[in-house]
This record gives C-alpha cells, sequence and structure tokens, in this order.
C-alpha cells in the first residue's frame, strides 16, 4: 500500500497545527542546559581501561620497528596495540574510490603527522599517557609530500605505493556545449583562487567506549557517532565481523557538523578491548588530536574557474578546474566534497554550459574530512565571486546581474546542466526581499560617502542554493554506490495512550527530536512535551542513516508521517469495527478518530490505542494487538547518474540572498563586518527557531573560513596549527548577529514542503565576505582570492598599492 | 592531553611556602609556583612542563589586596585580574593599567589568573610587561633570604624568563599612581577579541608648555620580551606632539625594533608595520589625553 505524506502542514489531520511551522521550545534543551544529557566522557562502565594513541611526529616515514614492551611493563597498563596487531585483525579504512585507506593504526608507514602508530589501554588515562612515553618508534623518514604540485610532479614520493601515484582521481565533465559557449561569449571573466583547509570543529570532540565480547565475537560501540548504521558497518568491514555483531549505541553528541572522524578511535578502542580480554575501553579524543587528525580539516582547493558572459549580462557558460589536496588518502570521505557540487553546480543561475575538471591528490596533509556543506561553500565562493567579477567588467550592479540570470519561478522543477533538478523557488522574490531590508540603495549611498572620505567599504550580495536532503548517487562520480537512503522511525502508543516515537541516531545539535515529536503532537493531537523522543541503538532501531546532507530534519518528518498514515489506518479499521461501519466512514482529527458523518461520535486515540492492547476480544478478526506503525522514508524519483555524473541526487533546492557590508582597516588590514542581513527561502520552517539557530550558527562558520580559520602547514608537510590558541575559530565579538527574514516557496515533493536547510549560510557567507572585501578594494584596483583573507594577507595587497 | 605526575601542596602562608620551595630545591626537587594556573595548566596538560612538586598559592590570603601607600598601588600578587579590573583605585588612579588589564584574555580568564602570575610567566605577546616598563612598575619578590625589590628595567630577561630565582615568591606588585595629566594609551592587534597580542604598544605622554616633556613607550608581542622605544622616546622630548611629529616617532620606533619574531599569523615584516601603526594611534590618543 502505497503511503501518502502530506506536503503542506495544512493536510495534517488538526483544525490548526500547535508546533510546526511555530518557534516551539526545543524538547532536547532542557537535559542539555542542565548538564544530564549523556555525552560519552559522562560515561562509565564497570572494569572500564582508558586509551592514549602514540601519533607519528613525520608526514611521510616508514615504520622500521615499534619496540613495546617497557610499555607494557608499566603498571595499570592492560593492552598496547601495535600494527602487527592491526595487520593480524583488520582491514584498511574502505574508500570512495576504493583502496585510499590505511589501517586504524600504522602498517609499515606513516602518511601524516598525527597517524596513530600505537595505543594503550590502561587504568586512567594519565597512566595510558604516562606508557606512550615508554614506546620506542624508530622511523625512516621519507620525503614529504606537502602539495598537490609536489605530489604530481614526475619524481614524486608515492604515498600509497600499491596505487604507483598520488592521483586519487582525475576527471573531467563536460554539460552542454562549453566550447561554443566559451567561443561565443563577449566576455570570458577567468581567475585563480585558493581556498585554505578550514574545518568542522564541534565542542565535543571524538569519544567512544568499545567492548569485545570475546565470547560471542562481537562488538559494542557506545559513543558520539552521528550517523550509527553507518559506523556499525565500517566497523564490522574494517574488524572483520558480520555486520550483525556489532552494535553501536549514539550518545547525544556535542555538535560535529561533519567532522568527528572517530573510524580509527573505534577500531583502536575496540581492539584494545579484545587484546585486553573484553575490558570496556574508553577512548576519548583530545583537542590536539581533533586538530591534527580528527577528520576536522577539509576544502584544500586550488581553483582555477571562469565564466562566460554576453555584454547584456546573460551567463552561458561556467568552467571550473579544481585540483583538491584530499591529504593522506580517501579514508575521511573529503573525496565527496568534490563530487557534491554537482547538485547544484550553476547556483541561483540560468547558465547553459558547464565544465567541471577534477583532480583529487594525495598529500602528507591529514586526511581530509566532510565538513557542513560538504564541498559547495568554496566552489560558490568561486561562482559568486567570478559573478561580481562579471558585473565589474560590464559596469552592472552585482545584485542586478544576479537577477538577471536567476532561475524564473515559472521554470522549475529545474534541471540544472550538471543534472541535478531544484524542485522550487522564487529567486527574485528573495532578491528583493533582502535588498528592501537592507536598504540596499541607502548602503551603496554611504558606501560612496566613505569612499569619498578615503575608507575601504564594500558590499557583497550573494545568492546561493543550498543541496538538501541528500542521496548516494550525488557521490557517484567518486565511486560511492547505491541510491535510497533510508530514515526510519517507529510511532508507539502504550496503553494508556501515550507516544513514543522510536529513531535511528541521537542528539547532535539541530533540533530533530523537537522536529519529531511536532509532527508527531500536531498528528495526533498531543502536546509536544507528551511525546518521548527515544533513541535506538543499531541492532534494533528501524534503517537510518542519521545526521549529515541537509536531510535529517525532512527525512525524519517523512519517517514520522509515513509511520503515523500506517497507524492511522489500523486505527481508523479498530474504530470501524467497533462502530460497526467502514474504515472509509472514520477520520481523524484533533486526536480524535470519529465518524465523517457524525463527527460527534468518535474514540480519543488513547482509547483506541487501549482497546488495542487491553481488549483484543473487541479487535476486529485477526488483527495484531499493536497500535505501533514503523515506516522508513527516502526521497523518491532518484535516477541513477548517466556517464557525466548526471542525476537526480538531493531533492530540494533552498535559497539565499545575504547582503554584507565591511570595512578594510587599510592601515592594518583587518576587515570588520559593518551590517549582515539574509533572507532566505526553504520552503516550509518546520520549526522557526531550529531554522534560524542553523543559519546563524552556519553564518559563524561562514565568517570562520572567510576571515580567521586556516589548518597552516609547512613546506615539509608539517602542520603549524594545532591548537585553538592559532586555529582561530570566531567568537561572539567577531561573527556579527544578522537581520534575517525569509519567504516561504514550499518543496512540491518534500514532506510538509519543508527543504533541507541545516548547512545554510556557510553555502553563503564565505562568497559574500569575500566578495565585499573586493568590493572594497575594487577602487585600489587590486583583489584577494585566497581564504581567509587574514590582515596579513590583506595587508600584502594593500601594499601593492603603496608600491606603485 | 594529561599532566605526567606531580606532587602538590597548598601551603597556607607565604612563610610556608617560601620555606617549602627552599626545602625542596635543597633537596633537588624540581618544584614550580601554581598561581591562577591560567598558563601552566596548558603547559602542564601537554607535557611541555613537567615539574615534581606543584606549589600551589591559592590558600595564602595574605597575596590578595589592592591598597593605596605612599603615591603607589600595592597589588598582592595572587589578586585576580578581575579584581584588579573591577577596582575603581586602579582605575581612577592608573588608568593604564587598568585599561592594559582589560585586554588580557576573557574575563574567565582573568577571573583565574593572577596579577602576579602574568608577571612571572612574562610571556612575550603580554600587556601587562610593557606597561610595567613604561610606568617603572616594581615588583617585591620574598625567598629564602627574605624580600627584595625589583625595578621593571631589571625584572624581565628573556623569553618567559625573569630574573625571580626558582626559590622566590613574587609578592607583589607596586604601581605609580598616574600623574594627573599625564596622557597614556595602549593598543594591541589581535586576531580576535581576548588573543594574545600579535603586537602592541603602551605609553604615557607628559606635556610641559605644550611640547612632550616625558614619553614613555613600549612595544609587546614583537620580541623575546617587551622593550622600550627609547630612540622614538628621546625624539620626542621637547617636540610638540602634532601629526607628522608622532607620525615620524613611530615610524623610527619601528625601525629600531630588533627583527620581530614571525608566525602563521604574521611575519616579521607585518609586526613590525603593525608596531608602527600602533605607534602613531597610541601617542596619538595619549596626546589627546595629556594637558
Ligand atoms: C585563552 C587565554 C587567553 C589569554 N590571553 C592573554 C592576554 O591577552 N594577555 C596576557 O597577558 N595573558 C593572556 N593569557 C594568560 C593569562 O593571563 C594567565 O593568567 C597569566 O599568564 C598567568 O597567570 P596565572 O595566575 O594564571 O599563573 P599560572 O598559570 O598559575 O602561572 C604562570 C607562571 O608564573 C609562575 N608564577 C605564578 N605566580 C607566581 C608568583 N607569585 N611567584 C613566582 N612565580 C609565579 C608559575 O610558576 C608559572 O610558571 C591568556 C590565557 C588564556 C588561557
Amino acid at each position: 500500500m502505497a503511503i501518502k505524506i502530506p506536503t503542506l502542514p495544512e493536510q495534517l489531520p488538526t483544525t490548526q497545527p500547535r508546533f510546526v511551522g511555530k518557534e516551539i521550545k526545543r524538547v532536547e534543551d532542557p537535559g542539555l542546559v542542565a548538564g544530564t544529557a549523556a555525552f560519552i566522557d559522562n560515561l562509565s562502565l564497570p572494569g572500564m581501561l582508558h586509551c592514549a594513541i602514540l601519533r607519528s611526529p613525520h608526514p611521510h616515514a616508514r615504520v622500521v620497528k615499534v619496540d613495546v614492551r617497557a610499555a607494557e611493563a608499566l603498571p595499570g597498563v592492560f593492552a598496547v596495540l601495535t600494527g602487527e596487531d592491526v595487520r593480524r585483525w583488520a582491514n584498511p579504512a574502505y574508500t570512495a574510490p576504493e583502496g585510499w585507506g590505511g589501517y586504524c593504526i600504522a602498517v609499515d608507514k606513516v602518511r601524516f603527522v598525527g597517524e596513530p602508530v600505537a595505543a594503550v589501554a590502561a587504568v586512567s588515562r594519565y597512566v595510558a599517557e604516562d606508557a606512550l612515553e615508554l614506546i620506542e618508534v624508530e622511523y625512516d623518514v621519507l620525503k614529504p609530500v606537502p602539495t598537490p604540485a609536489v605530489a604530481m610532479a614526475a619524481d614524486a614520493p608515492i604515498l600509497f605505493e600499491e596505487r604507483g601515484g598520488n592521483v586519487i582521481q582525475s576527471r573531467v565533465y563536460n554539460w552542454g556545449d562549453v566550447d561554443r559557449v566559451f567561443a561565443e561569449a563577449d566576455h570570458v571573466v577567468g581567475n585563480t583562487f585558493r581556498w585554505n583547509r578550514v574545518g568542522a570543529n564541534p565542542t565535543e570532540t571524538f569519544g567512544c567506549i568499545c567492548q569485545w565480547d570475546t565470547v560471542d565475537n562481537a562488538l559494542t560501540c557506545y559513543g558520539s557517532y552521528g550517523t550509527p548504521r553507518f559506523w556499525a558497518m565500517g566497523r564490522a568491514m574494517a574488524l572483520n565481523l558480520p555486520t550483525n555483531k556489532v552494535k553501536v549505541i549514539p550518545q547525544p553528541q556535542g555538535g560535529a557538523f561533519g567532522g568527528k572522524g572517530g573510524p580509527r578511535g573505534t577500531d583502536i578502542a575496540a581492539l584494545l578491548s579484545r587484546k585486553a580480554g573484553g575490558r570496556p575501553v574508553k577512548y576519548i579524543e583530545d583537542r590536539m588530536e581533533y586538530l591534527l587528525a580528527g577528520f576536522g580539516q577539509s576544502w584544500d582547493r586550488h581553483y582555477d574557474a571562469a565564466l562566460a558572459v554576453k555584454a547584456d549580462g546573460t551567463v552561458t557558460g561556467f568552467r571550473v578546474r579544481l585540483i583538491d589536496d584530499q591529504g593522506a588518502g580517501a579514508e575521511g570521505w573529503g573525496t565527496i566534497s568534490v563530487a557534491k557540487p554537482l547538485a547544484a553546480f550553476t547556483g541561483s543561475y540560468r547558465i547553459e554550459a558547464a565544465r567541471y575538471d577534477t583532480v583529487l591528490v594525495a598529500t602528507n596533509r591529514a586526511p581530509t574530512g566532510p565538513y557542513r556543506g560538504y564541498g559547495p561553500p568554496p566552489h560558490f565562493l568561486v561562482l559568486e565571486s567570478l559573478m561580481d567579477m562579471a558585473a565589474r567588467k560590464l559596469d552592472m550592479d552585482p545584485a542586478e546581474l544576479r537577477r538577471r540570470n536567476y532561475i524564473r519561478p515559472d521554470q522549475f522543477p529545474y534541471t540544472i546542466p550538471s543534472g541535478n533538478e531544484y524542485d522550487s523557488g522564487n529567486y527574485e522574490a528573495v532578491l528583493d526581499k533582502v535588498l528592501a531590508m537592507s536598504d540596499y540603495r541607502g548602503l551603496r549611498e554611504s558606501q560612496a560617502r566613505g569612499r569619498a572620505d578615503g575608507r575601504l567599504i564594500g558590499i557583497g550580495v550573494v545568492s546561493t542554493v543550498e543541496p538538501g536532503v541528500f542521496d548516494w548517487n550525488a557521490y557517484a562520480t567518486v565511486g560511492v554506490q547505491g541510491i535510497g537512503v533510508p530514515e526510519g522511525a517507529k510511532v508507539a502508543f502504550d496503553m494508556l495512550g501515550n507516544l513514543t516515537v522510536v529513531v535511528g541516531f541521537n542528539l547532535q545539535g539541530q533540533g530533530q527530536f523537537t522536529v519529531a515529536a511536532q509532527v508527531a503532537a500536531d498528528y495526533w493531537g498531543l502536546d509536544v512535551c507528551a511525546v518521548k523522543v527515544a533513541s535506538a541503538s543499531t541492532d534494533i532501531a528501524p534503517p537510518s542513516f542519521g545526521q549529515g546532507g541537509s536531510r535529517l530534519g525532512v527525512a525524519i518528518t517523512g519517517a514520522v508521517l509515513g509511520a503515523c498514515e500506517k497507524l492511522k489506518a489500523v486505527f481508523c479499521q479498530v474504530v470501524a469495527h467497533l462502530m460497526q461501519t467502514t474504515p472509509e466512514q472514520v477520520e481523524l482529527m484533533d486526536g480524535r478518530l470519529r465518524l465523517k458523518a457524525n463527527p460527534q461520535v468518535g474514540m480519543s486515540v488513547a482509547e483506541v490505542a487501549g482497546t488495542m492492547l487491553g481488549r483484543s476480544d473487541l479487535l476486529p478478526p485477526g488483527m495484531e494487538p499493536s497500535p505501533e506503525a514503523t515506516f522508513v522514508w527516502t526521497a523518491e524519483g532518484r535516477t541513477m547518474p548517466d556517464d557525466q555524473g548526471r542525476c537526480r541526487s538531493y531533492l530540494t533546492g533552498a535559497n539565499a540572498t545575504h547582503v554584507v557590508m565591511v570595512e578594510i582597516d587599510r592601515d592594518t588590514g583587518r576587515t570588520d563586518i559593518l551590517k549582515y542581513f539574509i533572507v532566505d527561502d526553504c520552503g516550509t520552517r518546520l520549526n522557526l527557531a531550529n531554522v534560524e539557530g542553523q543559519l546563524q550558527g552556519a553564518l559563524a562558520q561562514g565568517v570562520g573560513a572567510a576571515l580567521y580559520e586556516e589548518y597552516v602547514y609547512n613546506d615539509e608537510g608539517q602542520p603549524l596549527v594545532t591548537t585553538f590558541v592559532d586555529y582561530l575559530i570566531p567568537t561572539i565579538h567577531e561573527v556579527p548577529m544578522a537581520t534575517k527574514d525569509f519567504i516561504i516557496t514550499p518543496s512540491p515533493v518534500a514532506p510538509l514542503g519543508a527543504k533541507g536547510c541545516g548547512e545554510g549560510a556557510i553555502h553563503t557567507t564565505p562568497a559574500a565576505v569575500l566578495c565585499a572585501i573586493n568590493d572594497a578594494l575594487a577602487p585600489l584596483g587590486v583583489e584577494i582570492t585566497e581564504t581567509p583573507a587574514s590582515p596579513h594577507r590583506l595587508w600584502k595587497v594593500l601594499r601593492q598599492v603603496a608600491e606603485r | 592531553m594529561k599532566p605526567a605526575s606531580f606532587d602538590y601542596h597548598a601551603p597556607p602562608t607565604l612563610a610556608e611556602a617560601v620555606e617549602l620551595m627552599a626545602r625542596l630545591h635543597e633537596e633537588g626537587v624540581d618544584a614550580k609556583i601554581l598561581a591562577g594556573g591560567q598558563s601552566l595548566m596548558p603547559m602542564l596538560a601537554m607535557r611541555v612542563a613537567r615539574p615534581e612538586v606543584l606549589v600551589d598559592l591559592g590558600k595564602i590570603k595574605s597575596l590578595d589586596y589592592i591598597r593605596e601607600e605612599s603615591g603607589a598601588i600595592a597589588i598582592g600578587a595572587m589578586t585576580s585580574k578581575r579584581a584588579a579590573e573591577a577596582s575603581a583605585l586602579i582605575e581612577r588612579q592608573q588608568p593604564l593599567f587598568h585599561a592594559a588589564t582589560k585586554l588580557v584574555g576573557h574575563r574567565q580568564i582573568r577571573n583565574r589568573g593572577s596579577v602576579g602570575g602574568s608577571f612571572a610567566h612574562a610571556d612575550p605577546a603580554s600587556e601587562y610587561p610593557a606597561v610595567a616598563l613604561v610606568l617603572d612598575i616594581v615588583f617585591k619578590a620574598v625567598g629564602p633570604e627574605g624580600e627584595r625589590t625589583i625595578p621593571a628595567g631589571d625584572f624581565f630577561v628573556t623569553y618567559m624568563t625573569t630574573s625571580l630565582e626558582s626559590t622566590e615568591v613574587l609578592t607583589e606588585v607596586r604601581l605609580p599612581v598616574l600623574p594627573a595629566g599625564t596622557g597614556w594609551a595602549i593598543q594591541e592587534f589581535a586576531r580576535r577579541n581576548g588573543d594574545l597580542a600579535l603586537a602592541g604598544v603602551a605609553t604615557t605622554l607628559k606635556l610641559a608648555a605644550g611640547v612632550c616633556a616625558d614619553v614613555r613607550l613600549a612595544a609587546f608581542g614583537v620580541n623575546a620580551t617587551a622593550v622600550r622605544l627609547t630612540g622614538a622616546e628621546e625624539f620626542l622630548r621637547g617636540k610638540r606632539p602634532d601629526r607628522a611629529v608622532l607620525a615620524q616617532a613611530a615610524a623610527m620606533a619601528a625601525n629600531d625594533l630588533d627583527e620581530p619574531m614571525s608566525c602563521v599569523h604574521a611575519s616579521a615584516d607585518y609586526r613590525r608595520h603593525l608596531i608602527r601603526v600602533l605607534a602613531e594611534r597610541c601617542l596619538l590618543e595619549a596626546a589627546a589625553r595629556a594637558i
């Protein structure tokens, strides 16, 4: 039976939704505020040991010898794990493309600073770290590969010898007649861009407690796991266990943002537990470990890109060459960041043809991981910067150039050259609203006055599309298989009519428990606080992916609604049987199952549930006494990619335009953000506060990428940024609170019309800030195309003017 | 990131602390004083400092005070920076020290971190040592041989090193009251609010009959210790502090610097340039305040 999921809040079985679309308080917050949420480091198990990991100080070296005898002899030490154990018990990380992963502990060689070379389980973390100091490692230092240029040189040292070279993948995609549109263009606006490494930095680093069941040969992992099923499968493959013998129990997490690369940490703790006879082993990654090797590094990119533009401002072509420094292999899934821009390659615009020429390169930097946005944020920095350069060339207002090229409202659903289909949107309405809200004309006037006084004031107007609700096919170009990411939920009433929603993930900060509770509460006419949302471990949860890909808010809404619809059908049968009518005559409204013809007559949901569990004699013959239903949602209509990677992948396309005004201090190169405005459209806003939180938080990360954050490596491949003294996450002092507004263009294809919006402003902010900086610099005839636009970098740019 | 093991003592009186430090020294035990822990604790956690014994001054109430004494402000070494920030006496009588205090880290750090600890730690990027040079702050220390006073000019030796003996406890920081009419300013350049400065300048400027009578100028964040910029100071003596003159002094100050340090956030050149910009801005600000 096909389940029909409501695509608008008005279709919910309630006269007026009380929670969906409202700014309600989040159900998860009391525990977070009061400190009762069970974060992994608050947990301890009987007999638990603590793990510490010895890490490589070299970017590239052969491991000649690891002597752990003294460490093993230290009182309090229970197990020491080395590459030898791992070679016997484990497999290298599975990667896409295949064959670019290391073992959890270095076997034979190390490929980045911070790569684990041995690990200890001891009675305390203190003793474990003491033991690390007793381990002697003999390295044969190899020539490092610090950059893609070195990696691709003919005589380059090779990271993965069995691969024969350092290029992980090199592919060119052509969508449309790119050469023709560039040949026929009136202007070709091109530039190079350097996006330096940044990445996710959740408040909580990765942590886990792993216990190896030596009798059943099975593994249980408690931890800060965001996508538990995925983790369980990965651990089974890495540790040679059947997938049903790995149980992952996700604890609430202090954020993730794509980071938290704990596969190695989990595998190490698991094998230590195995070696220590099955005692549980806790591993809490510390901040230095996280910054060095925690998959918190992403997007290390060298771009060369151009737009084909007609004299009237019509953009007809976009070509991009990207050399992406993946770091030491692909174990962190950083490759996906190169594939994902296909889902929104041409941004908000009608661009006829595009080319994407990609080279993914392995170097001796830390392996890259996912980061909020997973690739498009740097891509949009390039596209939007080129749009501004085109506007300057044509002497057009940048807002008007964008308006001229937007996909128009009547063109949706709209297929972009790279193959994805955008569901809906009204980009011009978003632009108009933000221009009015910011008094754009007034901003330009005050910029002109400032310029007359010699001040460097700039304005950025940037529009982007956020692909929402990912599917695997979006990443097919780097070798990811499959279509249909599942998200399941069970809705279950007990005998007294209390409702539990069971999901396969735990808290991570975005507020999905609240979303699940809101939807279920409005569906059944309950109070949102009366709905219990429970997180199930992987052995009992319905198929689920969890957080990621700007997807879970929409997907869990679909899952909960699907389960509710299934259960409603059962309830209608029960009530029809009791009232001696047919199920078609019964409807659910405001928490009552009632007769359509005579709405006064009906039963409350609690009465129906109680009858089902307490009076089987009253049920229709053959009916199970189970007021529960499970539904697994996935987006419909996803397609297999063609040979150019084209497919329908991400389900929704949210859109935003940011207007930002900055001032650069001419003497020091420091940029201050003076004003910030956002108007966005993510369809139905399931919870206003949740969306606002996602936007403001992503704005902060965007400001970080544009102005502050950078993982710096020296010419030898040594990381120079290993603490928060140098990795500069902007604080409340540096991040402006944006003035925000929105419009609502519901998605015609997503549950309740809601679009993925969890990645939000990070798509737009880096481009908006950089465009504003270059707008400020424009009268001086200089520009900056490297991020972050730090004071030091801007000072060097400004010095070019002084020296002229 | 856990400290190597150490023994811990928290003597209740200064006398006991000094005696303990002396005894440990005689026994050849590597002991270190713990004040607010805002610098020492991370160093312990990263095992870059690994003393065998920590002597915590936190229980010694007699080291926590701010009082006016014969034209000076005496601050006990264990007084928190937050207390210094909240002190109306300091704000009124020694506004430069007060302004410097507000630039140190964040409120949480000022709450735990002691005034004495910042001087003893002698971080080259810290505001306090530069202020000490500008104001001629005097330090009191107590060791096995008793108490001695150390003028600021003799206190800072090099990178994170002072002239305190390893057995000595810094007990008091004495600030002169700022004479009425003296202009002052402190400015720094940091990547984010509360970060240690990449470069900074502190100054006092006294006028007599409209010309500079006494200018004190010091830079921090650029060399191994805070440095007095005496060339610029002397250049300004007897000159009218107009824009051009102050700019010239600032350029001189920057040129005179020893090769500045360099890090991922700022090269030596950039630091030198920042000192010129900040010195000019500071001198202008101080001149505007001076009467
Ligand atoms: C995030 C952050 C930002 C910061 N920003 C700044 C900043 O902008 N500017 C700045 O100046 N500092 C900054 N700091 C450092 C901070 O000010 C420290 O508090 C200060 O350096 C040390 O003071 P403490 O009381 O914490 O000393 P501790 O950390 O306890 O000790 C520091 C050193 O001084 C010695 N010591 C302490 N007291 C005495 C004493 N009475 N006698 C002899 N030796 C003693 C200790 O043995 C140790 O070697 C920052 C720190 C953090 C964590």
